[in-house]
């Protein structure tokens, strides 16, 4: 996907959603991106539509408030990581997650430099949301924003308010759990 | 591409072998397993429906400088 820069014309051309031209070019763009990380942030896919649409409508409300010192796709995380997080107060409250949790899998001889297997792809998105599920907030979102090869470790960083450096220790860290969980759940 | 993968999505596919009648897949790491991931997920159409009446009736706020430049064109 093309990240649309400052001065760059959005095409006139009506969005395939119906939505208006300008905004509905912005949802086609970043729109896929948002509903995966709701949807593998919070594991649920009727809460991840909604916080879709809820993110999209903040964005909509707020277009006078966007600055463009970042990138579109980095704003509308923003909103969407703090939606989220907001969603999932209530559920970190009943189920507290302890880090040291973590360090269990960090420090388990689990195989992550090597290749994830799958043999089938059926479910696979259950494993990988198990997985997720198993991880800490931070390292789950971490890995999902991550995985957007749009977002730069520094863009990140400045998504999860720490350096660059500091997230490139932690995904380290993440990426263990999750292989480790991963492999479990096979 | 800002990340660096240890191998391309062709590559990867490329990699898959058969052991019986199963395909496996390999994925380098964990964003490689959620990249393929995402690729499978599909945006439900509800929700640009959904949009589409909740800011039909909602005039846009006025746009900032940066917006006006940013969309200059498409009006």
């Amino acid at each position: 996907m093309n990240e649309p820069v400052e001065g760059q014309a959005v095409t006139d051309k009506p969005s395939a959603t119906g939505l208006s031209s300008e905004f509905g070019a912005i949802y086609d763009e970043h729109s896929h991106a948002i509903f995966y990380l709701a949807l593998r942030y919070m594991g649920d896919p009727q809460k991840a539509q909604d916080a879709t649409h809820d993110v999209f409508l903040k964005a909509f409300r707020k277009q006078d408030q966007f600055r463009g010192d970042a990138s579109v796709r980095t704003w509308l995380y923003r909103i969407a990581i703090n939606h989220c997080q907001n969603l999932c107060q209530s559920w970190h409250n009943r189920n507290v997650h302890s880090n040291a949790d973590d360090s269990v899998w960090e420090n388990s001889a689990a195989r992550t430099d090597s290749p994830l297997r799958v043999l089938e792809t059926k479910e696979l998105g259950q494993r990988i949301q198990k997985s997720l599920d198993s991880l800490s907030d931070e390292y789950r979102l971490l890995l999902l924003l991550v995985a957007d090869e749009e977002l730069s470790y520094e863009e990140i960083a400045t998504l999860v308010g720490q350096t660059a450096d500091a997230v490139r220790g932690k995904l380290h860290r993440a990426r263990k759990a999750f292989a480790a969980h991963f492999e479990k759940t096979a | 591409m800002k990340h660096q993968s240890k191998f391309s999505p062709e590559q990867q596919h490329a990699a898959a072998h058969q052991t019986g009648q199963q395909p496996t897949h390999e994925f380098a790491s964990a964003e490689e397993l959620l990249r393929f991931d995402a690729a499978q997920t599909t945006v439900p159409p509800e929700i640009a429906e959904r949009l589409k009446r909740t800011t039909g009736n909602a005039a846009p706020p006025p746009r900032t400088g940066w917006l006006k430049r940013f969309f200059r064109g498409t009006n």
